[in-house]
């Protein structure tokens, strides 16, 4: 074989294992469950057994009153998730961008939340929610409060409630990051013109952070669809459909209902849901970022 | 180092000490619940005036044990066979994606080739799908589909060598949990690697050329060691991901293969929720992720920055 | 004279024909096999565990146990029992998936092995199982599909069945000198009365949490009520009044229980009365166990038994598990002697010893088992009055039972209008039903 062709066939070569193991394991397996998502189809059965229905799984579930409130559900958490961590997370690290000793030690406690597996944080939350022995109501009783019903009538609450432990440090750290790569000499300026803490945070460091907490959020935000384990093991779903997010009622489905078809057909509008987000996203990041190099030749002008 | 820090308010230390509390503070209640029995943690004699057992310990590794704890009847749990299970599933799975990854990688930043584009945007597409989304097609595939007939040539040879019974499926192997890790981490890997990659001076790749280097020696001896922070990083989030999975794993894994994250939520059987033993077991889970956070925290942060920065 | 001789003369034979088989060990041929066999995560069957060892030594046959948390099990079957040749040996069933597994022909008839003189032991004694849980849990193809009757055949056995009964705690009765309540007006009465007289005690523990629970805790009390899911056209019935009360005594009982109550499920409901934070609790007879295990319960020695009260009529519910051969089995005749022994005389007051429940009527009535655990006497009669026909077991049920549970959590917990709920069940039920074609012949 000749030099020229071996370079020709080599980028080929590297791209080849991986493109060949996302084909037959992501790829696939996503065009499988759109053709299953068209059959009534139960585990018992294979794909060619299962009865051809056309659109019925995607009519049935448009119309299942229980599928819209999981729907609304995922939402919720996605969004309130989302919101409170983007805020507290931004706001830590406004707050702690200062030099002080040991901030390696407590960077790395607050990764500690999102490397413990999804199931174990459930576990953790869910006895620390316990209405009798867990921590949180020991707690109040021990101060004389009320007690508080924490997976029962406050269930979505307390899910995000855990979901922001787990993440929260995730978003705290690129954020921090962020500001510490901002150009000094733009904050310098504004310091020297005698800008307030507050305005600096406004008119510089947040426009200027922009591109990366947009990015984090998306990311948050697609990870938000993925959460499963931690509800799972902490409410199961329950109580009613407070906390069974599509994720979860896609398993239910699958598994207890024993309905492939319509678990297909609901896995593929979560799909959708999440490619209109990122494509959304995607469009207001460019031109986010575009906005964002302007102010910053601005900033670097006036400096 | 002679800097200087800053003297702060002393609130700004009680809110660094809350926040430390907040996120330490579950998983140390967890450890020490660990300890207990479960009528002290029901009984919520509370706080650290308790007598510590390994009880709990002792019943979660019972088939690992080589002597009989007294305290259980017969060992139902096998805990020790699960973590076997999880570290041969997450370790291999590691290994591929990273391999291949890294290989992917390299291809997308060092060569123009057709269909790049289609392979870079496709990368980033599947790397929202949510695991839940694979459930079913995996589901049915690997237990129907990516079958051998145990009358064919291979089938038959695997089914005389290992036993079992029935058509030679992906699914209940380890080799079908690890194939579709290494396909839900490729893309991420592929990603983050990409930016690492890319600071790697092609000056020293053309040089390792010149002196007639193939294009697999440059990538293995030249680049990889040069980008050995992004493998750390890459290898700490794919094994994370390997080592936690619940859904996929429960799905695809039979009586042999099942792995630690399903065997926790096997044990909390609606029939009597054992927590201290609960604790113990999710503490062992929890025992890979401590020791990476403590040791590695730094590249976990570097990792996460390119990420989502380059993401 | 002569006649004598003559039957003295059998009776030497047969007592030599025995003595020959009992020589001939019937588990000789299958002496070294290992059968694997999938049992629930369940008190009973953790007794069973305990017994196993026995059943190896006496008959040199291997036993590999796959233990998983029921649902778990079912899902795990679903897919074992579909494939041709299946990796389970024997297998327990809750007994809804019986409808399932025999409508598609996926456990097989036991007629053909209690024929085969060489397998079916002849001091078995089938009499003396409990027939309700026999019906309700081995039987189907007679009456309305899944029952016994006439054309009825046998498919599996119970093993770790359970039906219904009321457990107190005797010190709080006694303290404010109530009365065991005999109907569901004295004991719901007494649910609320109970969180008067103890600040912080809830009146009875009962599950109700979203899904098979709360559907479980309904269906619990609607057959005492008098009302049922059904009609005998398939209709469904679940809206009417009964049915209706059914779910506003559910209410009344969570409303009135322990903190939490609404998102209980059965661990925590169970978890609750051991704690001694509720006087009462109805469910089934295999937390007997537990509840006198001083590692896990709180209130060892204080708890008495009394049948499940009465609404209109007596009516305890039967459930749990039954054990079959899966049709895509290996050793199926092994498999038959391990389900025999398990369930014989001898193996049933085993694991009845080891805390687990019962099958048999002899082993209720049995002295040694009655010192061990003075509460069988009182299971024994809760059997007279159980019910082999509380829910229907139809291969739609699933489906039908998870809208139940969904609907009622939501009235539990959202304050969804009680009829308005039992509407919508009965219409998405019937949409079912129809589907499935159960009003063909309408």
């Amino acid at each position: 074989m000749s030099r020229s062709m071996a370079n020709r066939f080599t980028p080929y070569m590297f791209m080849a294992p991986a493109a060949v193991i996302m084909a037959i394991a992501l790829l696939y397996p996503l065009g499988y469950m759109v053709w299953g998502s068209f059959r009534d189809w139960n585990p018992s059965q294979t794909i060619g057994e299962a009865e051809f229905v056309g659109l019925k799984n995607y009519i049935t579930l448009w119309n299942d009153p229980n599928f819209r409130e999981s729907l609304g559900v995922t939402l919720r958490f996605a969004f309130f998730v989302v919101t409170f961590e983007m805020v507290i997370g931004v706001g830590l690290a406004l707050l702690l961008d200062r030099d002080i000793r040991g901030m390696s030690v407590l960077r790395t406690m607050f990764i500690l939340p999102m490397m413990i597996a999804p199931v174990v944080v459930g576990l953790m939350w869910r006895y620390m929610y316990h209405p009798t022995v867990g921590t949180f109501n020991r707690f109040l009783d021990g101060w004389g409060l009320p007690k508080i019903d924490w997976l029962g009538q406050h269930a979505l609450g307390s899910v995000i409630i855990a979901d922001i432990w787990q993440w929260t440090p995730f978003i705290f750290i690129l954020s921090l990051a962020a500001l510490q790569s901002l150009p000094r000499s733009a904050l310098e300026a504004a310091r020297i013109d005698g800008a307030t803490p507050w305005q600096q945070i406004i008119h510089i460091k947040l426009p200027l952070m922009m591109p990366v907490l947009i990015v984090t959020g998306l990311l948050r935000l697609i990870d938000a669809f993925k959460v499963l384990e931690v509800i799972l093991v902490m409410t199961e779903g329950g109580p009613g459909l407070s906390t069974e997010i599509l994720a979860l009622r896609i398993s239910r489905t699958a598994t207890e209902f024993r309905e492939l078809g319509v678990a297909a057909a609901m896995s593929n509008y979560l799909l959708m849901l999440l490619l209109l987000l990122t494509v959304t996203m995607f469009g207001f990041t460019r031109w986010q970022e575009a906005r964002a190099a302007r102010i910053r030749a601005a900033v670097e002008e006036d400096a | 180092m002679a800097t200087r820090y800053e003297r702060q308010h002393p609130a700004f230390y009680a809110l660094i000490t809350l926040l430390v509390v907040m996120s330490v503070g579950p998983v140390l209640l967890m450890f020490i619940n660990s300890f207990k029995l479960d009528v002290d943690i029901i009984s919520g004699a509370t706080g650290l005036i308790f007598l510590p057992t390994i009880q709990n310990y002792e019943t979660a590794l019972c088939d690992v044990l080589w002597y009989e704890p007294e305290h259980i009847d017969f060992c139902s749990l096998k805990f020790g066979g699960a973590f076997i299970n999880s570290l041969i599933i997450a370790l291999i799975s590691t290994v591929l994606t990273l391999v291949i990854g890294c290989m992917a990688a390299y291809a997308l930043v060092r060569f123009r080739f057709m269909g790049r584009d289609t392979v870079s945007l496709t990368t980033l597409m599947v790397r929202m799908v949510p695991p839940a989304v694979l459930l079913v097609p995996v589901f049915g595939l690997w237990n129907n589909e990516f079958c051998l007939d145990r009358d064919g040539l291979i089938g038959g040879l695997i089914r005389d060598t290992f036993g079992g019974r029935g058509d030679v499926c992906l699914a209940g192997t380890h080799s079908g949990i690890i194939l579709i890790y290494v396909a839900m981490n490729l893309p991420f890997v592929i990603w983050i690697l990409q930016s690492f990659i890319v600071q790697v001076p092609r000056s020293l790749e053309e040089a390792a050329r010149v002196d007639g280097a193939g294009p697999f020696q440059v990538f293995f001896l030249v680049v990889l060691p040069l980008i050995k922070p992004g493998l750390a990083a890459a290898a700490i989030f794919t094994f994370r991901i390997a080592w936690n999975e619940y859904l996929l794993a429960s799905a695809l894994s039979d009586r042999n293969t099942k792995t630690v994250p399903i065997l926790i939520v096997n044990n909390m059987s609606e029939f009597n929720v054992e927590w201290g033993v609960i604790m113990a077991t999710g503490m062992l889970l929890a025992i890979p992720p401590i020791i990476f956070t403590l040791f590695a925290s730094r590249q976990i942060i570097t990792g996460m920055t390119a990420g989502a920065v380059k993401g | 004279m002569k006649l004598t001789l003559k039957s003295g003369a059998l009776g030497i034979t047969t007592a030599a024909l025995m003595a020959g088989t009992a020589l001939a060990n019937p588990y000789a041929d299958y002496e070294g096999t290992t059968l694997i066999v999938n049992f629930p995560a369940h008190p009973h069957y953790d007794a069973v565990m305990q017994i196993l060892p026995e059943f190896t030594a006496q008959t040199g046959i291997e036993v590999e146990v796959d233990q998983l948390p029921y649902l778990k099990m079912r899902e795990r079957q679903t897919l074992e029992l579909a494939q041709d040749e299946g990796e389970y040996d024997l297998i327990a069933y809750v007994v809804f998936s019986k409808a399932d597994y025999v409508y598609a022909d996926q456990l097989e008839n036991l007629a053909k092995y209690f024929m085969n003189p060489k397998l079916a032991d002849p001091g078995y004694d089938a009499a003396d199982l409990i027939d309700g849980y026999v019906y309700n849990i081995g039987f189907a193809g007679g009456d309305r599909g899944y029952l016994s009757g006439a054309t009825g055949s046998l498919f599996g056995l119970p093993y770790g069945s359970e039906t219904s009964v009321l457990g107190y705690r005797k010190d709080i009765f006694e303290k404010h000198g109530l009365d065991v309540p005999e109907t569901y007006e004295e004991m719901l009465a007494l649910a609320c009365q109970i969180p008067e007289l103890e600040p912080g005690m809830g009146g009875l523990s009962s599950r109700a949490a979203s899904g098979h629970h709360a559907a479980h805790a309904f269906l619990l009390h609607l057959n005492p009520l008098g009302g049922a899911i059904f009609d005998e056209n398939w209709e469904p019935v679940v809206n009417n009044a009964e049915g209706v009360a059914a779910a506003e005594a559910l209410k009344q009982i969570v409303d009135c229980g322990p903190e939490g109550a609404v998102n209980f499920g059965f661990g925590e409901a169970l978890g609750a009365f051991l704690n001694g934070d509720t006087a009462m609790f109805l469910d089934t007879t295999i937390v007997a166990g537990q509840i006198d295990d001083p590692d896990k319960s709180q209130v060892v020695g204080q708890v008495g038994w009394a049948l499940h009260p009465m609404g209109t009529e007596r009516a305890s519910q039967t459930g749990g598990f039954g054990i079959g051969i899966p049709a895509n089995a290996e050793n199926k005749e092994a498999a038959f002697l391990l389900m025999q022994w398990l369930t014989s005389k001898e193996g049933d007051k085993l694991v009845a010893m080891a805390g687990g429940n019962p099958s048999r009527f002899s082993t209720h009535a049995d002295a040694e088992v009655n010192a061990k655990f003075p509460h069988m006497a009182t299971f024994g009669e809760a059997l007279q009055y159980a019910d082999p026909d509380w829910r229907p077991i139809i291969p739609t049920w699933g489906k039908i039972n998870a809208d139940l549970g969904t609907t009622l959590s939501k009235v539990l917990t959202e304050g969804l209008d009680i009829q308005e709920a039992l509407d919508g069940v009965a219409t998405r039920a019937r949409a079912t039903m129809d589907e499935a074609g159960y009003y063909t012949w309408n």
